[in-house]
């Protein structure tokens, strides 16, 4: 506490004191700028630690397995981390995600057979977009915290899928979207036979997290995303069109949401109505995981897939070292405090004293 | 450099603008024209309308009636991004920095937001977002490194992130750069530094509007004075031209500026002393006494210590050593109910987040801390004589209702403020800290504020006074005591000081420790 207290000292004008400032701090000084190198911290450590217990673990088929069970989680988080960036926060989404999936497998199944696989992925993003919009318009209008908007829409399209679109398994998927899902980019044989194979539809979300780092980071659309999430007043002020940069971030979430959709149905070979609402928790605590601080303006690309692949390690790999399923919740709980902790600390020290 | 050989011409012109927030009406008909190549100091008490005027030319507020005309061109409200178009840059008083970018984002990235009319989905060039940040911020005079480009501005000390605000206004062509009290942390050099930039912006034919309460920064840079008061532009013209005094009496509208309210004097007892008071980082070695009846000023810049000294007398954020005794007897203040106990009490700077219950009655928040003494039997409490109570308080702190059962978001700032003063006396303390009593207040609830401090300090009372508003120090104070990088430096009295031996004493060192 007291070093920080002397670096804050003034000395007015000699910026030269934030050099020395940063020198000073070296370890904590990385982490609280690179928050994602606790998470991967703990990501080594855990797979160390299962590595031992059970050495099974050493093969390519679980990194395959990790990858593969990473893709739906991955498009969610880094739909999260771009609103939170901008200083929201959306439920929505995995509703965005089962109301975008489930009408179009009916439309597909029902009155375009034949649509190709491109197309289907299109009517997807387009169709997330729309309701993503829906939320971002409805948030900058009513001024109302996205919080309690994305709860509402999340009810309205969750609630509207049930009522008006369908409630029954959909076993039958139309032949395109049954067959992208099995495609393969890779297969392996493992030590006791079997193949494994990471599927094609893998490719989305490296790309995706491309993409999104791209605008994170290269654009003025990401530094008035990061803007929005340190200050929206100031970013109105200094001539950011507000509107554009809400509509964006939410219709940006809702394609990717649109997107993990489809993924889901294409990888269970199932689409089921009542699938992946109730696990917009997970997604968010990971997100956070990976260092966005939930106030927003904060986040990295990298973290929030090391935050993602920390969840999805958890709740696979721990069963190989004999820890049962239930306790998987015991454990993502534990890690959260633990980093929230961790974060929070290191802000205190690092809030400039007024 | 574009050499613009026309004669000045009028750039930025005002037409009879209004602008009215609910029922306040905050701007009644100005009328304003501002000069290419001119330098121009917008003068005027708090809440007298020069931050509403500076929002609408920078089009963070649309007038509610009048036109803006630019370069001819006639608007009746601007976008920001409009008016940043036309050149306009700002330096806001409360730096409008994003806290969560790095220097050289904040400085360089409007650039090429303006040039986009806005268009967000643009890629960036950050060759020459690299660029355009080295020169500005090198002609403020920072010195330029990878680190300082990198670092996150929240992470800045306070003065440094005022020259950011300076480079960014700089950083682009402007036309008309707007400084809202741009040196309120800046040391001598900085503020010399600052002077330059201003000359050098005028040779580029750039029109500067200077916000300041510093009279001497005013002359020294020399320029048109414009004079608002209550929402009205009352006065325009050199700045030569108008003694102190003058300005003084066109912004308050009546000679009381350089009236002393102070006329008592303190008796001999010794009713509070401090002693090697510290908080590592803050503030250090702190020692003074507070007779009876006696007002005791204490200022410095925000980061002298001086607020964290008055939240540790109240308990607050408690001192991690030292000695403090009240009427000789040793007191230990760990929590703010000590300090409350020992017969302190403290009034708050924000009184809108720290001190009252905006959305309760009068009545609720001057009875606030005397409801132990109002609860009777199984705590019910006796309501009749607790609002007996608050009108007696109401009625000596001259509020301008009668009715107690309104709301105090109801009450003007000045109204309020005696709230939370009146609700402090209820409790009859031996001591009252105020910190920055009259900080967005109007004139005339100041007046009523300052004869209540000193009717206090007759009765008895000792007071301090933490504040940054110098003429109210001088005004009220039997001493001053100046604080500089946590230490007390200076100790001055207050019928005798000046306000610039004042400020030689809130910067001296500070220059002394840079040089």
């Amino acid at each position: 506490m007291s070093s920080a207290g002397t670096s804050n000292k003034p000395a007015p004008g000699h910026v030269s004191a934030s050099g020395q400032l940063q020198q000073r701090r070296g370890l904590g000084d990385l982490i609280a700028k690179k928050p994602e190198m606790v998470t991967l911290g703990l990501l080594i450590a855990i797979c160390i630690a299962v590595a031992i217990a059970n050495p099974a673990f050493l093969q390519p088929s679980t990194l395959i397995d990790i990858g593969r069970a990473s893709v739906v989680t991955g498009l969610f988080a880094l739909g999260v981390f771009v609103i939170l960036a901008a200083g929201g926060i959306d439920v929505s989404f995995t509703a965005i995600a089962a109301l975008t999936m489930y009408s179009i497998t009916l439309l597909a199944i029902n009155h375009a057979p034949n649509m190709p696989i491109y197309v289907v992925f299109l009517i997807a993003v387009a169709g997330g977009i729309a309701l993503g919009v829906l939320n971002g318009f409805l948030v900058y209008t009513l001024r109302v915290p996205s919080l309690i908007v994305t709860i509402g829409t999340q009810y309205l399209f969750r609630g509207g899928l049930l009522a008006f679109v369908g409630t029954t398994w959909i076993m039958e998927l139309p032949g395109q979207m049954g067959t992208f899902g099995r495609i393969s980019l890779l297969e392996f044989e493992t030590a006791n036979g079997a193949t494994v194979s990471l599927p094609v539809y893998f490719l989305i979300l490296p790309a995706a997290a491309i993409l999104t780092w791209w605008i994170m980071r290269r654009t003025l659309m990401g530094r008035a995303i990061f803007s929005l999430g340190g200050s929206p007043d100031v970013t109105a002020r200094l001539g950011y069109n507000v509107k554009i940069v809400h509509l964006f971030v939410f219709g940006y979430a809702g394609a990717l949401a649109g997107l993990a959709g489809i993924v889901h149905v294409t990888a269970n070979r199932l689409a089921n109505p009542f699938d992946l609402v109730g696990t917009e928790i997970a997604v968010i605590a990971a997100v956070v995981l990976g260092g966005a601080r939930i106030t927003g303006g904060t986040g990295s690309v990298i973290g929030t897939m090391l935050g993602v692949l920390l969840v999805v390690v958890v709740d696979n790999v721990l069963v190989m070292v004999g820890i049962p399923s239930t306790w998987q919740r015991v454990f993502v709980g534990a890690f959260i405090l633990l980093a929230a902790a961790f974060f929070v600390t290191r802000q205190r020290k690092f809030k400039p004293a007024k | 450099m574009t050499q613009n050989t026309q004669k000045n011409r009028c750039f930025l012109e005002l037409r009879n603008i209004h602008k009215r927030f609910g029922g306040v009406h905050a701007l009644r008909g100005v009328d304003l024209s501002l000069e290419a190549g001119e330098v121009y100091h917008l003068l005027g008490e708090n809440g007298c309308g020069k931050s509403t005027v500076i929002k609408i030319m920078a089009g963070a507020h649309p007038p509610s009636e009048g036109q803006i005309v630019l370069d001819g061109e006639v608007f009746n409200e601007l976008t920001p991004i409009q008016s940043l178009d036309f050149g306009i840059e700002t330096v806001y008083q409360d730096l409008s920095l994003i806290p969560n970018l790095s220097v050289m984002e904040n400085v360089a990235l409007g650039e090429q937001l303006v040039e986009g009319h806005g268009r967000l989905l643009r890629r960036i060039d950050r060759a020459r977002m690299q660029k355009t940040a080295t020169k500005a911020l090198s002609q403020v005079g920072l010195d330029v490194t990878p680190e300082l480009m990198s670092t996150i501005v929240s992470e800045l000390p306070l003065a440094t992130r005022q020259l950011v605000a300076i480079a960014r206004a700089i950083a682009c062509e402007a036309r008309l750069v707007i400084m809202d009290e741009p040196t309120t942390s800046l040391t001598r050099r900085e503020v010399e530094n600052l002077i330059d930039v201003v000359s050098r912006l005028r040779s580029q034919n750039v029109a500067v509007l200077f916000v300041t309460h510093k009279l001497e920064e005013c002359y020294r840079i020399g320029g048109h004075a414009i004079v608002f008061r209550d929402g009205q532009c009352v006065a325009q013209g050199p700045i030569e031209s108008y003694s102190r005094a003058d300005l003084a009496e066109l912004m308050t509208g009546r000679q009381i500026s350089e009236k002393r309210y102070r006329e008592g004097s303190p008796s001999e007892d010794t009713l509070m002393s401090l002693s090697n008071f510290s908080m590592p980082g803050r503030f250090n070695d702190v020692g003074f006494d507070l007779r009876k009846g006696e007002v005791l000023g204490i200022t410095g810049l925000s980061d002298s210590g001086r607020n964290e000294l008055a939240l540790a007398i109240a308990g607050i954020r408690p001192a991690a050593s030292g000695t403090i005794s009240i009427n000789d007897k040793n007191i230990r203040i760990a929590t703010a109910s000590d300090s409350i106990d020992a017969g302190i009490a403290y009034v708050p700077e924000d009184r809108l987040s720290e001190g009252l219950f905006l959305s309760k009655s009068i009545y609720q928040n001057e009875v606030a801390l005397i409801l132990r003494k109002l609860a009777g039997f199984m705590g019910i409490l006796d309501m009749k004589k607790g609002k007996e109570i608050a009108r007696e308080i109401s009625a000596d702190m001259r509020l301008n209702t009668a009715d107690i059962e309104l709301p105090v978001s109801s009450l003007s700032g000045g109204n309020q403020q005696r709230v939370l003063i009146g609700r402090w006396l209820s409790i009859n303390p031996e001591i009252l800290v105020l910190h920055g009593p009259t900080v967005g207040v109007d004139v005339g609830s100041k007046d009523a504020i300052y004869q209540t401090i000193q009717k206090m300090a007759e009765d008895g009372m000792g007071l301090i006074i933490v504040s940054d508003d110098l003429p109210e120090l001088l005004q009220n104070c039997d001493r001053i005591l100046v604080m500089n990088a946590g230490e007390v430096v200076s100790d001055l009295n207050g019928a005798s000081a000046s306000e610039d031996d004042i400020y030689q004493a809130m910067l001296g060192s500070v220059q002394e420790g840079a040089a």
